[in-house]
């Protein structure tokens, strides 16, 4: 899964040093009137890179996405047939199931982590608070291979360290890799484990932003900290929320290395019980060797995506409009 | 501005001069001796020889050999995590890109040997080439491997692509001390007897799970540091064990043509699938994977006493649990040996050092490196027929497994195997059969039948 680093585009920048005044309008006019000629140059490289890297692969795959496509041996035109037979596919809504229940299990506690984190690190007395931020970062850059193995050994069901535990109080071991729910909670740790501490940083940014007085001004009227958290910092809040939910959505249905990792194969558990919709690409491409029919599943998801981006959209409207 | 411009000037030629001068004085007798150790890339007398492979294909201590003859050459090693990323994935997109971004050489397994045979554009004929010393060509070596292996490196159309490796083999690896502590036979020869058929085996491993709960023998295993959870590993594992001492799998062959299908009649198939269903109704199994974490802590724990243990495996079995030397022994397979694994070397059509890979295949591949590969490894069996005799082969006791002879052992098995045509879905039927097996072993489908029959309807579906 992958979050685009969105957030410095998204927020203003440094709010807590003082504002400057409005000063260099001649630089502004200079970038203007460069904007017609080089401007063009300047953003070529980009434009370059994603027609050849975003844009060509996308034709190509939906291009594809009509054919029974066998890299290596015969490509035959068959229209809608892979769409009308992902329709079919028990595996394919299976996989949109796990998807989407593993996304609830993931986003929901991410975002009560992140924002605690966030508010523990936003306190003024902590100490080595650069240190805290940085170190929050270092699931995120951990590789995925890494974070699976040990994760591997704490899931274990007969040594795992989380079952010993559970064992020691008497309860019966839970296998996280056969138990379809409990695969869902173990894929779901990992991805909480990973993004927490970056969604935190976002949300500390936003903080930040919060303008100090209002705090005076809830403290001087008598609001716990408490209050403050829930009448100041949280409504303060409420576009950053919405942006790593977004953000957070289009991570979610594109999960694919924990699941991976966990049963190390790509049909995701004996019965696909923590198959998800990227794994299940991966699997009919490279292992089956059905291009088209991959093709397919990645419109299907790409149409997901966007369908639940819409959703997203106008809830984010109103909310935003609702606080006005 | 000029003076800045000279003093970057002035420093590009001092650092310019001082490297040349570095460099002259590096100049050393010794120097004229090409070392490759550390060449990234062709050049300087060095010729790098990429060697794309999972596991353990590519032994370090026979590259070092090869140094010592060809220090021109280098081999450089492209490690898979695993093989589907390079068998199903690296090779099929690089051929589907017209072989860019192939390694000189390749490792691909026995389970993919179907699905590329159909592919032989991929490769390179290996009848095609020679060795530079001695005019070697496959056809010339093939005398020296076993054929059935052999021919799981022939395409359809009767291009050589691969040259085998090793030979999987497949036979008992079982803790002697925890049988001798429930007071069953312990000794190889007595075990094989007593487990000569799979009811036999199902039957001794109730047994034994039964009498290793018992509470007269607690202490026993306390004192062996084991606690025992079952006969062994995972049951799951006999399907392919029993289907493979047949002589017809998924596919029967065709000649010239990629197979033809025969997993929906076959009664072999429907008869391991219930042999493995009743070993796990018997209890024998622990249910845990291979390869888990909990699986390297159980071979330590004699969680379980029994693995069903390809030759490549013993080494595993060394690494994993170092303290349990001695305990192990090897007893041949219920029905007698068997098969699971093996790799061939091939060389992708988009190879650049075509004429240094094959070289260093004849070589590696060559009866006298595929024994020290044996050595070095302890395990990974030759797939030369002439060393099946050779004393150092078979006549080596190997004390981590009780002293056993476990060249021997293996080679006996190797010699029983009939030769099973290998076709193009072969590993993805494999899959199938096994999460249909897992279902019920998992009790997600109580009806065999319906776990039978789904995953022939999966298979019609997905593996084509």
């Amino acid at each position: 899964m992958t979050q685009p680093a969105v957030s410095a585009k998204r927020k203003p920048a440094s709010p807590w040093k003082p504002p400057k005044p409005p000063k260099k309008l001649n630089n502004a006019n200079a970038v203007l009137s460069l904007n017609g000629k080089w401007g063009y140059l300047f953003i070529a490289p980009f434009f370059f890179m994603f027609l050849l890297f975003g844009l060509a692969p996308i034709i190509y795959s939906i291009y594809i996405a009509f054919f029974n496509w066998d890299p290596l041996g015969t490509q035959d035109f068959i229209g809608l047939e892979n769409f009308q037979l992902l329709m079919e596919d028990p595996d394919f809504w299976l996989a949109m199931s796990n998807t989407f229940e593993i996304w609830l299990l993931s986003t929901i506690p991410m975002l009560l982590m992140s924002i605690g984190l966030a508010t523990i690190l936003h306190r003024q007395y902590l100490k080595g608070s650069t240190f805290w931020r940085t170190i929050l970062l270092v699931p995120n850059i951990t590789s995925v291979l890494a974070v699976a193995i040990v994760f591997g050994q704490l899931f274990g069901r007969d040594f795992g360290m989380i079952n010993i535990v559970i064992g020691s109080l008497g309860f019966p071991h839970i296998d996280f890799i056969e138990d379809s729910f409990a695969s869902h909670v173990a894929i779901a740790t990992m991805i909480v484990w990973r993004w927490a501490g970056y969604n935190a940083l976002i949300f500390l940014a936003a903080m930040l932003a919060i303008p100090g007085e209002l705090y005076e001004s809830a403290s001087l009227d008598g609001a716990s900290k408490f209050k403050q958290f829930i009448y100041v910092t949280l409504p303060g809040l409420r576009n950053t929320i919405t942006f790593v939910l977004i953000v957070g959505t289009i991570g979610g249905l594109q999960v694919f290395a924990e699941p991976l990792f966990l049963g190390s194969s790509f049909s995701g558990g004996d019965a696909g019980q923590f198959k998800t919709l990227t794994l299940y690409l991966f699997d009919r491409a490279f292992v089956g060797g059905q291009w088209g029919y991959a093709a397919a599943i990645g419109i299907m998801i790409t149409v997901v995506v966007i369908f639940v981006s819409i959703i997203n959209f106008f809830l984010t409207k109103r909310i935003s409009s609702d606080s006005k | 501005m000029s003076i800045k411009k000279l003093s970057v000037k002035t420093l590009t030629l001092l650092v310019g001069a001082s490297l040349a001068v570095g460099s002259l004085g590096g100049l050393s007798p010794a120097q004229a001796v090409v070392d490759c150790k550390n060449a990234k890339e062709d050049g300087n007398g060095c010729t790098v020889v990429s060697f794309a492979y999972f596991g353990d294909v590519l032994n370090m201590q026979l590259v070092n050999d090869y140094r010592k003859i060809h220090p021109e050459i280098k081999i450089s090693e492209i490690k898979s995590p695993d093989l589907d990323t390079l068998n199903g994935q690296n090779l099929r997109t690089q051929c589907a890109a017209g072989g860019v971004g192939n390694p000189d050489i390749a490792a691909i397994e026995v389970s993919y040997s179907g699905y590329w045979r159909s592919y032989p554009q991929c490769f390179v004929d290996l009848a095609t080439m020679r060795t530079t010393v001695g005019n070697k060509s496959a056809t010339t070596i093939k005398k020296d491997y076993l054929a059935w292996r052999w021919d799981h490196g022939v395409a359809h159309n009767g291009k050589i692509i691969g040259i085998p490796t090793d030979v999987g083999g497949l036979e008992v690896a079982y803790r002697h001390d925890l049988f001798k502590i429930v007071g069953m036979p312990y000794k190889r020869d007595d075990v094989a007897k007593a487990w000569n058929t799979w009811d036999k085996f199902i039957t001794f491993g109730k047994e034994y799970a039964q009498k290793s709960k018992l509470a007269k023998y607690k202490s026993a295993f306390t004192k062996a540091k084991s606690s025992p959870k079952g006969f062994m590993d995972n049951v799951g594992t006999i399907f392919a064990a029993y289907l493979n001492q047949g002589t017809e799998k998924y596919y029967k062959a065709s000649n010239g043509l990629d197979g033809t299908l025969v997993y929906k009649t076959n009664p072999a198939i429907r008869k391991a699938f219930d042999l493995t269903l009743k070993a796990d109704s018997n209890g024998i199994g622990t249910r845990i994977g291979q390869y888990s974490s909990d699986w390297n802590v159980g071979m330590q724990n004699g969680t379980f006493a029994v693995i069903l243990s390809p030759a490549w495996m013993l080494d595993y079995i060394k690494a994993q649990a170092p303290d349990t030397e001695g305990k192990w022994d090897i007893a041949t397979m219920p029905g007698g040996g068997g098969n699971q694994g093996g790799s061939q070397l091939s060389i992708p059509a988009g190879a650049k050092h075509k004429q240094e890979a094959w070289d260093f295949i004849t070589w590696y591949l060559a009866p006298a490196q595929q024994l020290k590969m044996f050595e070095y490894t302890g395990g990974i069996f030759p797939s030369t027929k002439a060393l099946y005799t050779n004393q150092a082969l078979v006549g080596k006791p190997d004390p981590f497994f009780n002293n056993a002879y476990t060249g021997k052992i293996y080679a006996d098995g190797i010699k029983n195997l009939k030769p099973i045509y290998e076709g193009k879905q072969q590993r993805c039927i494999d899959q199938e059969f096994g999460n249909a097996l897992s279902l019920v072993i998992n009790k997600k489908q109580k009806d065999v039948n319906k776990a039978y029959s789904g995953a022939l309807t999966t298979i019609a579906r997905k593996c084509k």
